[in-house]
């Protein structure tokens, strides 16, 4: 069963291609990370899934081309996490939370108790109980974290799309966070995409990678087969040694330049 | 909601109101009819002027336009007035009153707190006649005349509103008498006169078409403001074009509102070679008197033939 | 079970709220009384309290007010009241609603072009209506500014989206800025060329209660109620814009839409209230926040609680307009800025001004 699929997404911006031709198919519960340098093209093929800028081609979940026109079929399907999400300093965490919850409350209505029982559910499995009043203003950093996935997942929506969900995080938190992704992903069946700049990280949790360059799909496989220092040093311009541990962890050691 | 804020708020509007209702309503209601001698009450009731139509003679009105108090107090129905704007300055009963009503923006309540029984205005600033229709008060508008002859219908109309028609009629006569008088004074010298009307300090003047203009017409001088600006009668010259146009009067009109003297004329850059500064032929008008269209128009008339007589005397 | 318990406390003090709306509707009731009773003339204030109950059915209470009195408080000040209350109601709403469709704390009702064209609209009106004797069957005044207002949010509208990105609220708060800016001075140039209407049109600007009839209220009733109405349905759509456009757009929101429904709704109804009472200023701008440092942001609350209080304010700041300087009117643009600056310092003081 396909939960997600991509079929020739070409993004544009301003005449520049972003992204050329993209085609993927993800079943259900998978998680497929997207690498690559800066301007790869890899924010922008999570932006179009998620509604965000005009894309051709198109994208379609459990084989449904998602309408063009419905912005609330889209939020029911897909949930995005952005990069740096915007913060408003004096929400409580509930009505965070509770924004998740607009793909399923109609236009004029306010949520109904089954929108609550979701909200505390969602609360509770991710330990924000105690948060639920706080002010946003007032949480840290890893706890924002966690409630911008609590946000995503009150949306209830099959496919998880991360935009660096690590980039802003102290190396704790970078695991908690990513261990957290991984166990919803299991309990729920989530099929996920994240892009990502730590490597190593991206190899260690995500089934699949996908390399892209300029816009295009250029290696793909699992980490050992796309995480190679030719390939790393060809695209990325890094030079750096690619270790396997032994318990199949791949990761890549930048190096310095011999130096006396 | 922080206990202390409720609290604070709530004293907050509680004092607002206190200190306000212990000052407000307090203007004084009491109905004090003066008494009136029978001034010559020379109209029968009920008269009509217009959409008016007044029952009895007035004995509480309110003016606000300061022409219109000139006027009443001229054809001696002062005695009838109890209330007038902040800018009936003239006659001195007037400013006795100490009264200060508001013309641009009436209080209507202010305004029926008096009790009227007729209320005067040069125009309409808002829906003031709505509201004193809902008062059932009689409302008149004096609009600003544009001609001479509209004047003396102005008169004529508050002389039968007020029950002083001989009196009106008088005024207007001797109106009529004393602006021939005064136009027959001078002597038209052979070529027209030019003249500069000035406004303000900024250069608005005022074009032959003006009800101002219309009395300078009466003696046959040549405004300088004409054709400046097709359609505006109180055009804001350049001073290039006042200086290079060369007037031989000057009427400054803004003696009062912005302090232009002859001396001041002549300090201004470009201007102390002009014929008439040169000459002294600078006419001075109490701003007053010249943008009011009331019984002291002939003072107006009679300046502006002195201002002639010296200057063709030269 | 200790999570629901927790929960239903969380949303803000959601048990709250029925508290903080029953004393904000107490504060505007309390407020129309005290702007009927007082007054530069007419009856003693207590006399119309008695006068008011002896008019509720199976209540008779003699006030001893004189018929011309009663006219006095229902004819000329009454209409004055509610005017009062439905503009203030009105232009806080819209400040709030601008406030949460732009996420922009420094919008006022009049920021996309509504003030500089309803300001275009009744100065040549003026310049062209200088006869006083109305020959007109309708009054062109509010009609000439309220579709002057309508016009340049529409060009303002026409020209935000032409260029730059469609979703971006910034491009059009610019487009307002520089279609006020166009219009502003084609007013002071036709104002250059008429200058014997500028002290009217200046008396417009400053905004005035003082003319207010039941004409006026009827005027505007239909307008309001539709725009509060539309405002106060869209009020949770604003709160999910508040983490932005793009997040919004991926929650399912239509930001374009609700963008334009807002704006449309907003200016329709501060269009209509501008008509009648010229441009009363501060009130937009300063009663949605004063709200927001009482009750915090939501918007959900933010936006009824706007309603009330803006009406409760504008109540309030119409009585020393008409009694300070009585028997003149002191503009009541003029009390709204001496009365709103100290009380929002103050609140500002006692508060933290986190958004």
């Amino acid at each position: 069963m396909t939960a997600i699929g991509f079929c020739d997404l070409t993004v544009s911006y301003d005449g520049t291609d972003a992204v050329v031709g993209f085609n993927d198919l993800l079943h259900s519960g998978e998680w497929l990370c997207l690498i690559g340098p800066n301007g790869a093209g890899k924010s922008s093929v999570l932006r179009a899934a998620a509604g965000l800028v005009p894309y051709t081609g198109s994208v379609a979940i459990n084989q449904t081309e998602i309408p063009a026109a419905s912005a609330r079929w889209r939020a029911q399907h897909i949930a995005y996490v952005p990069q740096a999400p915007v913060i408003p300093t004096d929400m409580s965490v509930y009505e965070y939370v509770l924004l998740g919850r607009n793909p399923y409350i109609n236009y004029f209505s306010s949520e109904t108790s089954h929108d609550r029982d979701v909200i505390d559910r969602v609360l509770d499995r991710l330990d924000l109980v105690q948060f639920a009043a706080r002010k946003l203003g007032t949480l840290s950093g890893g706890e924002v974290q966690r409630l911008v996935i609590a946000r995503a997942l009150a949306q209830e929506a099959p496919v998880l799309l991360l935009d660096e969900p690590t980039s802003a995080l102290d190396i704790g938190h970078q695991q908690q966070a990513l261990e957290l992704v991984d166990s919803l992903r299991r309990e729920q069946g989530l099929t996920i995409i994240s892009a990502m700049h730590d490597l190593t990280l991206a190899g260690l949790y995500a089934d699949r990678l996908v390399l892209m360059h300029e816009g295009h799909r250029v290696a793909e496989g699992t980490a050992k087969q796309v995480l190679r220092s030719e390939t790393l040093a060809e695209f990325y311009g890094v030079s750096a040694r690619v270790h396997h541990e032994a318990d199949g962890t791949v990761v890549v050691i930048p190096q310095r330049s011999a130096r006396l | 909601m922080n206990k202390l804020t409720k609290a604070g708020i709530a004293g907050f509007l509680f004092a607002l109101t206190a200190t306000i209702a212990g000052c407000g309503s307090s203007a004084d209601t009491t109905d004090t009819t003066i008494a009136v001698e029978a001034t010559e009450l020379t109209a029968t009731y009920p008269v009509t002027v217009g959409d008016l139509t007044l029952d009895a003679q007035p004995m509480r009105i309110i003016s606000l336009s300061p022409t219109s108090t000139e006027m009443l107090y001229a054809i001696g129905a002062g005695a009838q007035v109890v209330a007038v704007d902040e800018y009936s300055n003239y006659p001195a009963e007037a400013v006795a009153l100490g009264t200060m009503l508001s013309g641009f923006e009436p209080n209507i309540e202010a305004i029926s707190g008096f009790t009227p029984d007729l209320v005067i205005a040069s125009y309409d600033p808002g829906s003031l006649a709505e509201q004193l229709g809902s008062l059932n008060i009689p409302f008149f508008i004096a609009s600003a005349p544009t001609n001479l002859d509209s004047v003396y219908e102005q008169i004529e109309q508050l002389g039968l509103l007020v029950g002083h028609v001989t009196e009106a009629d008088q005024l207007v006569a001797s109106m009529q008498t004393e602006i021939d008088a005064a136009v027959a004074a001078v002597v038209a010298p052979a070529t027209p006169l030019s003249y500069y009307y000035e406004l303000d300090d900024t250069y608005y003047s005022v074009t032959s078409n003006s009800f101002i203009g219309q009395l300078f017409n009466l003696f046959g001088l040549r405004n300088i403001a004409d054709n400046v600006e097709a359609g505006n009668d109180y055009p804001q010259l350049s001073a290039e074009a006042i200086v290079s146009s060369n007037p031989d009067i000057i009427v400054l009109a803004d003696t009062k509102c912005c302090a232009q003297t002859a001396e001041t004329v002549a300090a201004r850059d470009g201007w102390g070679g002009l014929a008439a500064v040169v000459a002294g032929n600078i006419a001075l008008l109490d701003d007053d008197i010249a943008s009011r269209w009331g019984p002291r128009i002939v003072e107006l008339v009679v300046a502006i033939g002195e201002a002639i007589t010296k200057a063709s005397a030269k | 079970m200790p999570t629901s318990v927790i929960t239903s406390h969380s949303i803000g003090g959601r048990d709250k709220q029925p508290l903080s709306f029953a004393l904000s509707g107490a504060v505007v009731m309390f407020m129309i009384l005290v702007g009927l009773m007082i007054g530069p003339a007419g009856p003693q204030w207590w006399r119309i309290p008695a006068e008011l109950l002896d008019h509720v059915p199976f209540v008779s209470l003699q006030s001893g007010m004189s018929r011309a009195d009663w006219n006095l408080v229902w004819q000329i000040r009454a209409p004055r009241v509610v005017l009062a209350a439905l503009v203030g109601s009105m232009l806080s709403v819209s400040g709030a609603s601008y406030q949460g469709v732009f996420r922009n704390p420094l919008v006022d009702p009049y920021l996309l072009g509504v003030a500089a064209g309803a300001g275009l609209g009744a100065t040549i009106v003026f310049t062209l209506q200088r006869e006083t004797t109305s020959s007109w069957i309708i009054d062109p005044l509010p009609l000439a500014a309220f579709i002057g207002a309508l016009c340049a949010v529409l060009v303002t509208y026409v020209v935000g989206t032409a260029f730059g990105s469609v979703r971006s609220g910034t491009t059009l708060v610019l487009a307002g800025v520089a279609v006020t800016s166009m219009l502003t001075a084609i007013q002071a140039f036709v104002l250059q060329r008429n200058s014997d209407v500028v002290r009217q049109v200046y008396s417009w600007i400053l905004g005035r209660l003082s003319s207010a009839t039941w004409g006026d209220v009827r005027l505007i009733l239909p307008y309001v109620v539709v725009s509060s109405v539309v405002l106060l349905l869209h009020r949770r759509l604003l709160d999910v814009m508040r983490v932005g456009d793009d997040e919004a757009l991926a929650l399912g929101i239509n930001v374009r839409r609700v963008r334009l429904i807002v704006v449309l709704a907003a200016t329709l109804g501060t269009a209509s209230v501008v008509a009648v009472t010229g441009l009363i200023g501060f009130v937009g701008i300063i009663v949605p926040h004063a709200v927001r440092l009482l009750v915090g942001a939501s918007n959900r609350v933010v936006l009824p609680m706007s309603m009330m209080l803006g009406a409760a304010f504008l109540v309030a700041a119409d009585i020393p307009s008409r009694v300070l300087a009585s028997p003149a009117e002191t503009p009541i643009g003029v009390v709204t800025a001496f009365i709103g600056a100290p009380f929002f310092l103050l609140l500002l003081r006692t508060r933290d001004v986190s958004r």
